[in-house]
């Protein structure tokens, strides 16, 4: 199917063709959550919230960038609202005892027991320190983007992302 | 171990973000301190492996039955219009209403409840519809034709959406919003004629 057919059916109010676009794109959103959460419950839930949001404000999406750019972005904007707006849980750390919090990852460059580890490491992570990290060097995103995401200065933006390398670093050096 | 005073320097430099006079000055440093080359090494290491994790992780479950829940079906481009419609009909409704109001005895000017439901509002509309052919044969030389011209008008804005809501409801039968601004407009109809009749009759 189309995804700009689908995209626009789904901005008719056509359900079925926005479940579509829900099966195309849950796997990257929930990643996106699950990486800037550390948490695999608050992902679910933080994925959930997205695509409601999405649903409501499919009417503003013009195209004038691609549509998972959109919706990534009205992600992290959910990811970051819901934390602000909640009292934050405690920080979880994810274990090795917690497979459901990663869900497996595929193996990456280094093999899977090093993709693991990192992912292990970054949900280890300060808060603060993981969502500028995640957001950097995982998906690519400026750090004038992050600091208007995040509402953080540029040089906290990036103080964090310095911070979160050392640690990282210490992490997988161990 | 890097120099502890570098690693601003030497993040920036992997990101690609130094300037040419500040890159020729880590170089320099680079050239005679092999920690920090070995750090740079490993931050490259680790962008590397950061940027190359799975784009995409499954949930454990099925997160849109939950979704499908919280979703309601959107107003469409035609419901939109069909609310402007019936809020430029509700606005024509009060400024005919009110010059009616002035024309006719206070007394006369009072509604009476309508049934309630989708097979009432249907028989409402039917009934209204009697009506106005009645008014309208035996009684309009007993309505001034100020009142009659502004009954007639805000009646066509009215019709106006009666009939763009029924037309959209032949393609969407099932559509609940449809179904409410059809009968929001026929309601609007069947007390704007009884009040008309009424205002007629006193």
């Amino acid at each position: 199917m189309d995804p700009t057919d689908l995209i626009h059916r789904a901005q008719q109010g056509d359900r079925a063709a926005f479940e579509a676009l829900y099966r195309a794109h849950v796997g990257r959103v929930y990643a996106l959550c699950l990486r800037l959460t550390a948490d695999a419950g608050q992902a679910e839930e933080r994925t959930q919230d997205s695509f409601v949001r999405a649903w409501e404000r499919l009417g503003t999406f013009r195209g004038e960038s691609a549509f998972s750019s959109w919706l990534y972005r009205l992600t992290v904007n959910e990811v970051l609202l819901g934390r602000r707006a909640e009292h934050r849980r405690e920080q979880r750390i994810v274990t090795a005892d917690d497979p459901a919090a990663l869900e497996r990852p595929r193996p990456a460059i280094g093999g899977a027991g090093m993709a693991l580890d990192l992912e292990r490491a970054i949900a280890a992570l300060p808060v603060g320190a993981r969502e500028v990290f995640v957001l950097h060097d995982v998906e690519g995103y400026r750090h004038e983007e992050i600091a208007r995401l995040t509402g953080i200065a540029v040089g906290t933006s990036k103080a964090q992302l310095f911070r979160a390398r050392r640690l990282l670093r210490e992490a997988l050096n161990r | 171990m890097m120099c502890p005073h570098m690693e601003a320097k030497l993040n920036e430099h992997v990101d690609g973000a130094q300037a040419a006079p500040d890159r020729a000055s880590l170089e320099a440093h680079l050239s005679g301190c092999a920690g920090c080359r070995a750090a740079i090494a490993e931050l490259r290491s680790l962008s590397a492996s950061a940027a190359s994790l799975p784009r995409s992780i499954e949930p454990g479950r099925d997160l849109w039955p939950a979704i499908a829940d919280r979703i309601r079906p959107r107003a469409t481009w035609n419901v939109q219009w069909i609310k402007w419609r019936r809020a430029l009909a509700a606005a024509a409704v009060f400024v005919v209403a009110f010059g009616i109001y002035r024309l006719v005895p206070p007394s006369a000017a009072h509604y009476r409840p309508v049934g309630q439901g989708w097979v009432a509002v249907q028989a409402d509309v039917d009934r209204a519809t009697e009506e106005l052919s009645r008014i309208f044969v035996a009684e309009r030389d007993r309505l001034r034709p100020e009142t009659f011209a502004l009954l007639e008008r805000n009646l066509a804005v009215i019709d106006a959406a009666v009939a763009e809501s029924r037309a959209a409801l032949a393609g969407d039968p099932a559509n609940a919003e449809l179904h409410r601004l059809f009968s929001a407009a026929a309601r609007q109809k069947v007390e704007l004629l009884r009040w008309a009749a009424r205002a007629a009759a006193s």
